[in-house]
């Protein structure tokens, strides 16, 4: 063994690569461990609504699918590790390959899609348990999902329309209250909405705004203003002056820049609260309820909450497939949004 | 920095970019927000019940459900026992929420899914995500399926297949539900919030710790840790405010039950809870009053105590 | 012959009261989906085509169009809060279907209109009707609603689940006459529920509504709670009967024969615990006989008998009376501009073969004499018949205007006892002060 003179380098980054890759492995592990039980019920979700018949939440559909798809995945992750980069795309096309033809091997013949049929036939919960009204129990689910559309557009557009400007505004422009105004707005984010459920009933009510999409579409507006505004401020802090004063110092006025060359940068910001705002509007739940009275319009939220209290234990089937198809619109807006709203600050507080 | 130019507009011009920009931010939030607390408050004072009329205004019989005076307590007062059972409920819920979840848990996510390659780092927490984006109806759903007390329940199914006996967590543990329940959901909005605060820090501080021999807990809680301090107590308020008032999910999941029953179920349930909501539009409003006050004490509190003023810094431009 | 008379005075009201060309009047009906009852509101629409058809033999061209507001509220207690919701802002319905106890309610928000006079002036519709029943429609001596139909109330005793646990027949047969008296009491039938779920016979004691309802009032009653003080016209609770139904009901919690959390479970799964026969009991009403007869697959009242036996709810304590409620739903006619056409249409879906065909098809007590005579009960309405001699011990709830919010109150210590949160004692204090603070002069609190 020679000496050497001095530490030796490829052992200290051969020890530290794999340690490395050890706290790799046990971070990965750790938020795995957390992660499944936040995936398992969606996932089972999805496996009742094609696999249920007559009746319970089994999960037999559930156990046979994870227990195909846990080892390939876990066996894709292993390679992804070993592998070259070239190696690793045939790898995951093979496990996905393989999953499905496993799948459909062994699940194939238990899934139907006969949970769905409440999208062509509005009377399904009368057909399962007996007439229970005059008229029909529930609408067509396209009624409701019209509604919901409608509810959740409209406020998105309104909310960050509005939330733009006014952050704009705040962040650029020096006016006398101004610290008074974000003060109260911090203040007004202290209250959501819940508490002032009852006045504002009483408010929508002396308006004659009852019974109307418009009420609910102003009310989450008004009441996710706080947040939203502070979210575009922090924004638009970020963009620095030097483009507004070039285009300025070009001609342009206030305005103008502030249309043309502020706001393209700000766009990430937008998505961001848009994707908010439409999940928040999609999901509403309690001004829809207590801003009308009998059954005057159904959005989505109050389609589910009815047909799951009224045929729930009966058929979970029906239910699961409701809920597939209302859960369907968030996710692939927010996977679609997912970069955008990691870049959410709160504004003010870099430099 | 300021810029002097010369004034091309006038004052007139002036009020019109405030009205553009600020007007309809400031007439939303005046119907929506300040006039419904106004309500509120005449409401609180006055016995409106189911036919919506301002009986007896102004009147503190709501107070009085609350409260009743005792000469032999502190301040005169004895708290009914229903409202101070809510009380409870309501500090336990949001401190347990709020500290497991919200705030601790939210920052261990956002420290392990930076620590990893972005790709593995933004897949858990688009799954963290998952619950804050799916409809509350659904989450509620799949809630009451998961902890099913019969053997059709997930949880007794995996716990039946290790050799447990069927837990009823509706029934022994309520609050525990509803505190997993909410702190899914809200462990997400600190994580997105500390992890773009971490990636904002400078990469240089992070190489000049590590050329200084700091491990990764020192990097941690000398780097990391002090970028996080002002988002950190802006989500502490901020969640611990919006728990104080949140009742959705704990309607959704646990329906009016008495061990849930917080401040704001309580006033939720005796107003304009669908299938339940009593019309006690006055007794409900009483109870949102506390809420409001309790929120405002707290949060100018805070707003002390966390130094939010670095929040306003003067704006850029002072340019009209 | 009446009919005609009265078509002609409808056709003449309508022809007065509007411009002579064609002319569609709107009546909103609010009723609950409800599967024990879809007749409810649908003899109501059948009853506006029959009128339709009377305009059009007449020539007139004015129409009844019906507008159904048919909510998915829990029970008639979450329905007449949100019907009072909405006639609070101003959308009172013409024609409401609801439980008798909140005309009181309906009568205080200015809701109900009186019918006195329209049922005076139309006595050939109402004269068959059971004098019993007006009494349930009366608030302060004047009649606001019309009876739609009534019902006996029970507790389902499953005998297959007793043989199981080695009852003989005898006990079987005896059951329902040792209740009737007073012998067998409210805490031997928890005794019974609980051999039943310790013998592995059954999985559940008894099941009862997880939610508020008069259920709960006939139980109430059998400890000696009278809620109704007549002279004074108020409300009025005992302390000391309010702690032993609380107490019996934590007895039974603890023995194992009522599920700790009754109070939170859906009625999906109450009506299944029974339906399937893991439960030896059921406290509710006579209309889940239909439903009951397919899960068991039962064909007749021979078989029916075989399976289950019905009881009365028992006395509180040996020597007392058993009891039992009715609880009749009641059409109400909104005070609007429609409410002449509306109390016809009420009416005409009263009459004796609109009301049987809901009465049988549903199983719920006829409100007219003459509707037991008809071949179609006669055959088809064994189960009413069977009831009948349970009715000899029923009452009905007082129709106070604040008794919703008492039965609210007094179900949160049903919810707390049965948890386990409070004590018999705790969880009475707790209701009487709620009463006091929420109720305040219109209860009475005896001890």
């Amino acid at each position: 063994m020679g000496g050497e003179a001095g530490p030796n380098w490829n052992d200290l980054a051969t020890r530290a690569r794999r340690r490395r890759r050890l706290t790799m492995a046990l971070l990965t592990g750790f938020l795995t461990l957390v992660s499944v039980p936040i995936l398992l019920p969606y996932f089972w979700m999805v496996m009742i609504a094609f696999t249920a018949r007559s009746g319970s939440a089994e999960t037999w559909a559930l156990w046979r699918a994870l227990a195909i798809l846990v080892p390939l995945t876990l066996g894709y992750a292993v390679a992804y590790q070993i592998l070259a980069p070239r190696w690793r795309l045939i790898a995951g096309a093979g496990a996905l390959a393989l999953a499905g033809g496993l799948m459909a091997l062994f699940l194939g013949e238990a899934l139907h899609l006969s949970n769905f049929r409440f999208l062509a036939n509005p009377n399904v919960v009368e057909e399962i348990r007996g007439q229970a009204t005059a008229g029909g129990q529930f609408p067509w689910v396209w009624d409701a999902l019209l509604n919901s559309l409608i509810l959740a557009a409209s406020q998105t557009l309104i909310v960050v329309t509005v939330a733009t400007l006014a952050g704009y505004y705040l962040s650029r422009f020096a006016f006398r209250g101004r610290a008074g105004f974000l003060q109260g707005l911090l203040v007004l984010q202290a209250f959501p909405a819940v508490t002032l459920v009852i006045p504002i009933f009483l408010i929508a009510y002396w308006t004659g705004l009852l019974n109307t999409l418009v009420a609910p579409i102003l009310v989450i507006t008004a009441l996710e203003l706080p947040f939203f505004i502070f979210i575009m401020k922090g924004f638009f802090d970020a963009v620095p002056w030097d483009i507004e004063m070039s285009a300025l110092t070009d001609g342009a006025t206030r305005r103008q820049a502030f249309r043309i060359v502020v706001l393209p940068q700000v766009r990430s910001g937008m998505i961001a609260i848009g994707v908010f705002a439409f999940i928040k509007g999609w999901e509403e739940y309690v001004f829809v309820t207590g801003l009308r009275t009998g059954n005057s319009y159904w959005v989505m939220s109050t389609y589910l909450y009815y047909i799951k209290e009224d045929v729930m234990g009966v058929d979970y089937g029906l239910v699961a497939a409701v809920s597939l198809i209302y859960v369907l619109p968030s996710l692939c807006l927010y996977l679609f949004a997912q970069k955008y709203l990691t870049q959410m600050t709160l504004g003010g507080v870099k430099g | 920095m300021h810029n002097p130019r010369p004034r091309r507009r006038n004052v007139r011009s002036a009020h019109a970019d405030t009205a553009l920009f600020l007007g309809p931010a400031i007439v939303l939030l005046a119907i929506f927000f300040l006039a419904p607390i106004v309500v509120n408050f005449v409401t609180a004072f006055s016995n409106m019940e189911q036919t919506v009329r301002f009986e007896d205004f102004p009147t503190t019989r709501q107070f009085d459900k609350l409260w009743k005076p005792n000469d032999a307590a502190l301040l005169g007062f004895e708290l009914r026992s229903g409202f101070s059972r809510a009380l409870w409920l309501s500090l336990i819920y949001v401190v347990f929420t709020l500290g497991i979840f919200n705030v601790t848990f939210a920052l261990i996510l956002a420290l392990t899914t930076t620590a990893l390659p972005d790709r593995t780092g933004a897949f858990f927490r688009a799954v963290w995500l998952l619950p804050r984006m799916s409809p509350s109806v659904v989450y509620a759903l799949l809630w009451l399926w998961v902890v099913d007390s019969s053997d059709r329940g997930l949880l007794n199914q995996i716990l039946g297949a290790a050799g447990f006996d069927p837990v009823n967590l509706r029934l022994d543990h309520p609050m525990a539900v509803i505190v997993v329940a909410n702190g899914l959901i809200g462990a997400s909005l600190g994580m997105i919030i500390f992890t773009s605060a971490i990636r904002s820090i400078p990469v240089h501080l992070f190489h000049a710790a590590r050329a200084d021999g700091a491990g990764p807990l020192a990097i941690t809680r000398h780097v990391v840790l002090p970028a996080l301090r002002w988002p950190l107590s802006y989500i502490t308020i901020y969640q611990a405010l919006a728990l104080l008032v949140s009742f959705e999910y704990i309607f959704l999941i646990m329906g009016p039950a008495r061990s849930t029953m917080t401040m704001a179920m309580l006033s939720y349930t005796k107003s304009l809870a669908p299938s339940i909501g009593g019309g006690q539009y006055a007794y409900g409003a009483a109870i949102s009053m506390i809420l409001i006050v309790i929120g405002i004490v707290v949060a100018l509190l805070m707003w002390r105590l966390a130094n939010m003023k670095s929040l306003l810094q003067a704006p850029r431009i002072e340019v009209r | 012959m009446s009919l005609l008379r009265s078509a002609a005075a409808i056709i003449a009201l309508a022809g007065t009261a509007l411009p002579a060309f064609a002319e569609e009047i709107t009546v909103s009906l609010w009723s609950r989906a409800d599967r024990s009852g879809p007749l409810r509101a649908g003899n109501i629409v059948t009853a506006a085509e029959q009128l339709n058809r009377m305009f059009a033999a007449a020539g007139s061209e004015t129409r009844i169009a019906i507008d159904l507001i048919e909510t998915n509220a829990e029970g008639f207690d979450a329905d007449a809060l949100e019907l009072l919701k909405a006639h609070s802002v101003g959308e009172t319905p013409d024609i409401i279907v609801a439980a008798h106890e909140w005309i009181g309610a309906f009568v205080e928000a200015g809701l109900a209109a009186n019918l006195e006079a329209h049922i005076t002036e139309n006595p050939d519709m109402y004269a068959d009707m059971i004098p019993a029943l007006w009494d349930s429609v009366k608030y302060k001596g004047e009649r606001y609603g019309i009876p739609q139909d009534s019902e006996i109330r029970m507790f389902f005793v499953n005998n297959d689940i007793l043989r199981a646990m080695g009852k003989d027949e005898a006990f079987i047969a005896a059951l329902p006459g040792q209740v009737n008296a007073g012998e067998f009491t409210m805490y031997d039938w928890c005794d019974l529920a609980a051999e039943a779920v310790a013998s592995g016979a059954a999985k559940y004691g008894w099941v009862h509504r997880p939610n508020v309802g008069p259920d709960f009032q006939m139980a109430m009653a059998s400890f000696g709670i009278d809620i109704y003080n007549d002279e004074e016209a108020k409300l009025q609770i005992t302390r000391s009967g309010l702690t032993e139904y609380y107490k019996w009901l934590g007895y039974c919690v603890e023995t194992g024969a009522l599920p700790a959390d009754m109070t939170t479970w859906s009625w999906d799964s109450t009506h299944a615990a029974f339906r399937t026969g893991e439960a030896l009991g059921k406290f509710h009403g006579i209309w889940n006989v239909g439903a009951q007869m397919e899960s068991f697959g039962l064909t007749g009242a021979e078989d029916y008998f075989a399976k289950l036996t019905w009881i009365n709810a028992p006395a509180g304590a040996k020597g007392g009376q058993p009891k039992n409620l009715s609880h009749p739903i009641v059409y109400v006619v909104g005070d609007t501009p429609n409410k002449d056409i509306a109390a016809m249409l009420v009416a005409m879906a009263s009459q004796h073969v609109p009301n049987t065909r809901h009465a049988v098809g549903t199983n719920h007590t006829p409100i007219n004499y003459g509707q037991a005579a008809m071949p179609e009960f006669v055959q088809n309405g064994w189960a009413l018949i069977a009831g009948i001699p349970m009715l000899d011990y029923a009452e009905f709830m007082p129709n106070h205007a604040r008794i919703g919010q008492y039965n609210a109150i007094t179900y949160q210590g049903v919810q707390a006892v049965e948890t386990g949160e409070m004590t018999a004692e705790e969880a009475a204090e707790f209701v009487v002060e709620e009463l006091e603070v929420e109720l305040g002069d219109d209860v009475i609190i005896l001890d």
